[in-house]
């Protein structure tokens, strides 16, 4: 045994030390071959209804999931999915992230063709990308020597990597083909669209419309706003159902809470809030005031949530009561700050909020702005949406003006 | 020559006498090889000196007393000697030496009068001429007259019937002489010029005496080249046909100097012609001045060396192809050069001249800091313009003035209201030697530039400014013509309907704005697409095209002005373009533009140009464009229903305009935001915005906008009932 295997031992003991097997808050939610989600997902039960009510329309929808930034998106849209894999086995459901550069009816396309792997031309389709195939597919063709010793041999060699020409047309070929055998549908979900920026997505919405009214069902997560404001989507009609996503409210993540522990317990215990036991090894007063902090946004939860136990397993806690949770909540403000690694521009911008407090473009002065050395709001917007997804920031809920404010930890230890 | 004043006795005449003995006996020894006397000079470098001058006239007594160097006419022939070989001179002091070939011409010519000797009187007489041409002292206008009459005293003895060859040599110099002359009618001069040259050129055919009919199709070329009668399309042609000529005989190969000197010649002319490719001119003209520097070195031929550099930086600083920021750098690294030459001291002309072109490169330059850049300009025209005197060099001085003038127009430092004032000072004094009738190009010019520094300026009423403008662009277009300055009457058109343009924007008067129109049509007609003068037409277009749309709602208009801006925003590139003008105009065209495309249903491309105009202009200086274009921006947005990012830039717009204090666009901030709250459903809030807006346009006599902002006002009270009626 050498000195780090003991540092492992204590670590896992550490984490055994508060009842659980393992730290069960992560940065994404799990993937959907994972049975995790169905412990952990919790809440939006009015929203899962919306979605499911579509469901049982024989025509083909399109859906639009949008929220801020870590509000939950691609869980709800993987929760949606794996619901759908187990009622509807009949009907593929195709997930994916939408790739850098690529646009929709090739993403979508790409999706299809994975799920179809007994398809030879799904195949085909994938393999012509480059993007790794099941089978590998190899071109046969014939050289015949020139000369009068007849010889005859077969090459094998690569096919070359093309995407396709026409994605659209490629992709309606291929929904074709998957008719024919899933007559209920297919179902494609692309998630995080609000990784490109606004404009490019609006593009590509405004390039892709003829294939979201084409033969399958969409479920798209995007931007919080913007696409959902514009014409394309508001008033051309492009999605049947436009999903806001809010923050939880406080009795929702003191379920989550619940149900991330369980998920993770040792000894499964009681999951009634009623019960003291559920939010163990947090206190009831330490797991509210943790709600409270996490303003009911998932990541941050899940972010401050592995910061305080990881900190309370390095202090050999076996209760987070409302001391220990200062302390890890303490180590997370500079452990979110060094995981954002902000431009000089962006710290200026997060010095000063903490500074300012709350700010919005209704409040904010033009000296404001000239201490920051900009002249308008929106210059600083970017920078403040930065902070956001960096949880050192949140967006106030208030629709006649853009507001942030800092996110309310206390002070880091000297 | 015998100054008035001084007494004989008390000039010290020893030295003088014994470097006379000495020169004396180098010449005898030297049977005509002019190279060792050259040596000898260079030999007693420091005994050409003010003192040799002073004596200079008193000395020949002594040396023919001597008896050493023959009769009376040996010596003075010793005289017209030394006159030719110290004038030539490349070494010392050359206003010094200039001054002793005068003073020995002079001495000799007491010797021979010319009822005695006419030969030889008529050959100091031309050689006197050839001295003040030359002269660095004095008056400048004086001496060409001396030098005008001493030719001409040379050609009473040499007529064209006994002495062919040498009437022809003085009809030539005269030629040259008149070219240059300062005194009389300028146009009338450059007439005598011509005549002069071409009678040299009957005696002197290709076939008799090349070279000197060489020498002289080069003096006509740089007649014809000046020349302000006739068309001046046709002139330039003529000057590049005579330098053509006279390459004929002067290959690089026998006359290697004189070739060198007429493709320098004919670079100038390149420079400046009309007729066919201005491209394609400029190219050849660098071709011809790069020729010239292969013989031309720096230690060979250094006076020429630096004309040549002059040149090449001229034809660098109007080239067209290639990079714009590197053929200025390489306009300024040739006038450096030949500014190594052209010293005060020496060559206080050229000095002057080249100073001026080099103000005029960093005046256009587009590297470094443009204020830093400037401010070299302004001191290199000062510096210039102590040589370049009224008196000595009315010609340069005026357009040294005029270039100080734009040189101010332009100028970043120091305090904008003065410096155009100073600016317009400048040109006025211009103009009062540029006149129209001698130097026709220069007058206009002048007027050009004095109608755009009214058009800038400041101090007095904006609509007198404008109308002054207006009325000096006219007065500039009576030269400027299409047929005479092609590129001048296009840019001097751009700027007449640019100053309509802004006329219009203080009457209301659609009449200035068909006018605008119609001259940038014209103007765009003959432009070469991409180039800056193009850009600028089309811009100017686009404005000029949206203001009366404006006026008259005719779509057709809004149609032309959109293919204007569009027109001028695809020809903008980095390279081609300079950088002050990109600034201004890249983002100030981009949001007109995007803000037109937004409103005719393409709003993804509008409100791409949009974005990016407000983030070039988030970084200049203009902060009323920024306030614009950021409220066109949330106008866009406010057209597609994007009431958060409408609201968002509507906000940013009325806090930049109320940092600028500027009401109108408070006013129109308030008026959309006001608008957008209510669409939102916060209808207290927007209607707030709106009375305030109500109340601004009120102030502002804005009639029909107050009438909007009480319909969209009453339609959010209407709203607002009518949801408070619903039962919740």
């Amino acid at each position: 045994m050498t000195a780090a295997d003991d540092i492992f031992d204590q670590s896992t003991s550490n984490v055994q030390g508060l009842g659980l097997c393992e730290i069960p808050f992560t940065e994404s939610p799990p993937d959907l071959e994972s049975e995790t989600l169905q412990y952990i997902f919790t809440g939006r039960e009015a929203e899962l209804r919306r979605v499911f009510n579509l469901f049982q329309s024989r025509e083909r929808r399109r859906v639009l999931v949008y929220g801020r930034i870590g509000i939950g998106k691609s869980a709800f849209l993987r929760e949606v999915l794996s619901v759908l894999r187990r009622k509807r086995p009949q009907m593929p459901t195709a997930y994916i992230s939408l790739p850098a550069d690529l646009d929709l009816a090739t993403t979508a396309l790409i999706a299809v063709a994975r799920e179809m792997a007994d398809d030879e031309w799904a195949q085909r389709q994938l393999y012509q990308m480059g993007i790794p195939t099941a089978k590998i597919l190899k071109e046969r063709s014939a050289e015949a020597g020139g000369n009068l010793v007849i010889s005859g041999k077969v090459t094998e060699k690569d096919l070359p990597i093309t995407k396709p020409l026409y994605p659209t047309v490629s992709l309606d070929t291929l929904l074709e083909r998957a008719q024919e055998k899933y007559p209920q549908g297919v179902v494609i979900a692309i998630d995080d669209l609000d990784k490109r920026n606004p404009s490019a997505v609006r593009q590509m919405m405004h390039d892709a419309q003829g294939m979201l009214k084409g033969r399958a069902w969409f479920i798209l997560t995007g931007h919080p706003m913007g696409i959902t404001g514009d014409l394309l989507t508001s008033e051309r009609g492009l999605f049947d159902l436009q999903l806001k996503l809010e923050e939880l409210d406080q009795p929702t993540t003191y379920k989550m809470l619940i149900n991330y522990l369980n998920s993770a317990r040792i000894n499964k215990g009681s999951t009634d809030p009623d019960d003291p036991r559920s939010v163990l090894p947090f206190t009831p007063e330490a797991a509210k005031h943790f709600c409270e902090v996490s303003l009911g946004k998932p990541r941050l939860f899940n972010r401050l949530g592995n910061t305080v136990l990881d900190t309370a397993a390095n202090m050999q806690a076996t209760l987070i009561d409302s001391e220990v949770l200062a302390q890890g909540l303490k180590a997370a403000a500079p452990e979110l700050r060094e995981r954002a690694a902000l431009s000089v521009q962006e710290e200026r911008v997060r010095a000063f909020l903490e500074q300012r407090g709350p700010i919005s473009d209704e409040t904010i002065t033009y000296e404001d702005l000239e201490q920051l050395g900009l002249r308008s709001f929106s210059e600083i917007l970017p920078f403040l949406e930065r902070l956001e997804a960096a949880d050192l920031a949140h967006q106030l809920d208030q629709d006649d003006s853009k507001a942030f404010a800092p996110i309310a930890l206390p002070p880091a230890l000297e | 020559m015998g100054k008035g004043f001084g007494q004989p006795k008390v000039v010290p005449t020893r030295n003088a006498t014994q470097f006379m003995r000495a020169f004396g006996k180098c010449y005898a020894k030297a049977k005509g090889d002019k190279r060792q006397v050259e040596q000898f000079l260079q030999a007693n470098l420091a005994k050409l000196d003010e003192h040799l001058l002073d004596a200079l006239s008193y000395i020949f007594p002594k040396l023919l007393a001597d008896q050493k160097f023959g009769d009376k006419q040996n010596v003075a022939t010793l005289f017209l000697v030394f006159g030719n070989t110290v004038g030539d001179f490349p070494l010392g002091d050359r206003a010094l030496n200039l001054e002793l070939s005068i003073a020995a011409y002079q001495v000799a010519l007491k010797v021979y009068p010319r009822d005695m000797f006419p030969q030889e009187w008529a050959l100091l007489q031309n050689n006197l001429g050839n001295a003040y041409v030359d002269r660095i002292r004095g008056d400048r206008a004086e001496s060409l007259e001396q030098a005008i009459a001493a030719y001409e005293l040379s050609l009473q003895v040499y007529t064209r019937d006994t002495f062919p060859e040498e009437w022809a040599m003085s009809q030539n110099n005269l030629g040259n002489v008149y070219s240059n002359r300062i005194r009389g009618d300028r146009a009338e001069n450059l007439e005598q010029a011509i005549t002069a040259c071409e009678l040299s050129l009957q005696v002197r055919t290709r076939d008799t005496s090349p070279e000197e009919w060489a020498m002289s199709q080069n003096n006509l070329g740089n007649a014809y080249s000046n020349r302000i009668r006739g068309d001046r399309a046709e002139n330039l042609d003529q000057a590049i046909m005579a330098y053509e000529l006279s390459l004929q005989i002067y290959t690089s190969d026998t006359f290697p100097e004189e070739w060198a000197r007429s493709q320098n010649n004919l670079s100038d002319a390149y420079c400046n012609r009309i007729r066919g490719d201005r491209a394609e001119n400029i190219e050849r003209a660098i071709v011809a001045s790069e020729l010239s520097l292969q013989i031309y070195t720096r230690d060979t031929l250094p006076e020429y060396w630096a004309r040549s550099q002059n040149n090449l930086g001229n034809a660098y600083q109007a080239r067209i192809r290639g990079d714009k920021a590197e053929n200025l750098e390489k306009a300024i690294a040739a006038y450096d050069l030949s500014l190594q030459v052209y010293t005060r001291a020496a060559f206080p002309e050229d000095w002057a001249r080249s100073q001026t072109n080099l103000s005029a490169a960093y005046g256009n330059r587009i590297r470094g800091e443009r204020a830093e850049n400037l401010e070299q300009a302004l001191a290199a025209y000062e510096l210039s313009l102590q040589v370049h005197t009224r008196e000595a060099f009315p010609e340069a001085w005026a357009r040294a003035e005029n270039n100080l003038g734009t040189a101010y127009s332009n100028r970043i430092r120091g305090d904008r209201a003065q410096n155009l004032e100073q600016a317009i000072t400048a040109y006025e004094l211009s103009l009062q030697v540029c006149t129209r009738n001698a130097f026709p190009e220069s007058w206009a010019r002048s007027k050009h530039n004095l109608a755009s520094a009214y058009c800038d300026r400041i101090l007095g009423e904006q609509s007198d400014n404008l109308r002054t403008a207006v009325d000096l662009y006219q007065e500039a277009a009576q030269v400027f013509t299409q047929e005479a300055f092609p590129l001048s009457w296009a840019e001097n058109q751009g700027c007449l309907a640019e100053a309509l343009i802004n006329q219009a924007s203080l009457t209301d008067n659609s009449d200035d704005l068909d006018t605008a129109i119609t001259l940038l049509k014209e103007a765009l007609e003959v432009a070469v697409p991409g180039s800056p003068g193009f850009i600028d037409s089309q811009y100017r277009l686009g404005n000029a095209l949206s203001r009366r749309f404006e006026l008259n709602q005719n779509a057709n208009d809004l149609q032309d002005a959109l293919k204007a801006y569009k027109t001028a925003l695809d020809a903008i590139s980095p390279e081609h373009y300079d950088r002050e003008k990109i600034w201004q105009a890249l983002p100030t065209t981009q949001s007109v533009l995007g803000s037109r495309l937004v409103r005719e249903g393409q709003w993804q491309e509008g409100l791409q140009l949009l974005l990016n105009s407000v983030r070039l202009l988030s970084e200049g200086d203009d902060q009323l464009a920024h306030a614009n274009a950021l409220y066109q921006t949330g106008r866009a947005h406010e057209t597609l229903s994007d009431w958060d990012n409408a609201r968002l830039y509507y906000r940013d717009a009325l806090r930049l305009y109320e940092h600028l204090n500027d009401q109108p666009g408070i006013a129109q901030s308030r008026h959309g935001l006001g608008s957008v709250l209510a669409s939102q459903g916060y209808f207290k809030k927007g209607m707030a915005e709106l009375q305030q807006a109500r109340d601004l346009y009120q102030q502002l006599d804005r009639q029909n906008r107050v009438r909007e902002v009480d319909n969209l006002y009453q339609a959010a009270q209407r709203a607002e009932q009518q949801l408070s009626e619903v039962p919740a």
